[in-house]
């Protein structure tokens, strides 16, 4: 009883949640911490501080998160309402909203982009492009 | 008033004798010594801890090991009454991570009386301290009421951590660890374990067919069991040595 396990090595930082490859989550998901996902999600997420979307996630959702770093597939709508990196290997395939967008070469955006002004507030920003926006950088 | 609860398994052995005259001699000289209630195979000892703690008792100190803990937590975290852990022989890893000492050494944390609010975990009504572990995961989790769930995709373990080496028992949250096993998706791809984390403070774990879990080392059987945390209702002495920062 009460034994500690030997390759339990990993610390859990407050309120962090890590879905990793390995794990699938269904529904509406939502966390008032930071998120990791390299998993497989289907449904919405939303989380209130910082989400990271590793290479290996494959995303089947709609996101909504605070900052977002994205390296892997996102199938659904993209808000990150201050800031928004994507890296080189990450593909979208719906709209994104955000108030500061960084796009490495070689990333993948099939949707439109909308740019909020965050001086302006959320939401009440100006349209950066046409309805029907397609991407391909790099 | 202190209440010291002896486990059986300590008066029937000779080699802790020596050991317990030696604790009973420094509790004296600590100026903490209490009444001796001992364990017995048809005694419970919920119900001996409730006579005590109508008497009158303010601390119930374990002498005995994760064990005998087990076996006081039911009640002592529905009332005030502080627990004390005085640890002999095997099986004390509870004591370790709160930084008590083995034997006589543990009389000086006691007299010190640092005392901690430790969350409790809940598992189909029933408490515990360190956590659940789940060998074989292939069930699902529900968490949020029920608004998503968790199903792992590989072979994997799940953990419900409360009290380990790198989870705060006083947070006010448990966190469901679930470790899998996943081929690397290349061509020759490596086994790759990985971990995810998911703070909760309610879940349900079900599944088709009847599963084994162990909840404080004590093996449990059924198709769904509700885990939920009641905050900091386990009052209990702690050493400097602690694991965690409260």
């Amino acid at each position: 009883m009460f034994k500690k396990d030997a390759h339990m090595a990993h610390a859990t930082s407050g309120s962090e949640t890590i879905i990793a490859q390995g794990v699938k989550v269904e529904g509406d998901f939502t966390s008032n911490g930071n998120v990791l996902i390299d998993g497989e999600v289907v449904g919405s997420v939303k989380a209130a501080q910082n989400l990271q979307i590793g290479q290996s996630a494959r995303i089947h959702a709609s996101v909504v998160a605070m900052t977002a770093l994205v390296a892997g597939e996102i199938l659904g709508d993209l808000e990150a309402t201050e800031r928004l990196e994507l890296t080189s290997t990450s593909k979208i395939r719906g709209n994104i909203t955000t108030a500061m967008l960084s796009v490495e070469p070689g990333a993948e955006i099939n949707g439109t982009i909308t740019m909020n002004n965050p001086e302006q507030g959320k939401r009440a920003g100006r349209r950066a492009t046409s309805d029907e926006y397609v991407q391909e950088a790099g | 008033m202190y209440c010291y609860l002896y486990d059986d398994y300590i008066q029937e052995n000779k080699r802790f004798e020596k050991e317990l005259l030696k604790i009973e001699n420094r509790l004296t000289d600590l100026g903490i010594a209490g009444k001796i209630s001992r364990l017995a195979l048809f005694r419970n000892a919920e119900e001996m801890i409730r006579d005590e703690i109508d008497r009158g008792v303010e601390t119930v100190v374990v002498v005995g090991n994760d064990e005998t803990v087990r076996k006081t937590i039911n009640v002592l975290s529905d009332s005030s009454v502080v627990l004390g852990i005085i640890p002999i022989g095997p099986n004390n890893e509870l004591a370790r991570m709160l930084g008590i000492p083995e034997g006589v050494l543990a009389c000086d944390v006691l007299s010190a009386r640092h005392v901690d609010e430790i969350d409790m975990g809940t598992i189909n009504g029933r408490k515990f301290v360190t956590g659940i572990r789940i060998p074989d995961f292939k069930a699902e989790l529900m968490a949020d009421d029920g608004k998503f769930r968790i199903t792992a995709t590989s072979k994997s373990s799940l953990e419900i951590r409360n009290l380990q080496e790198d989870s705060d028992p006083c947070d006010g949250m448990l966190h469901a660890v679930i470790q899998s096993q996943v081929k690397e998706k290349k061509l020759f791809g490596r086994l790759l374990n990985t971990q995810s984390i998911l703070p909760f403070t309610s879940l349900a774990i079900r599944a088709d067919k009847p599963f084994s879990l162990f909840a404080d080392g004590l093996i449990m059987e059924g198709t769904r069991f509700d885990i939920g945390i009641e905050p900091k209702t386990l009052k209990i002495i702690t050493g400097k040595e602690r694991i965690f920062q409260a």
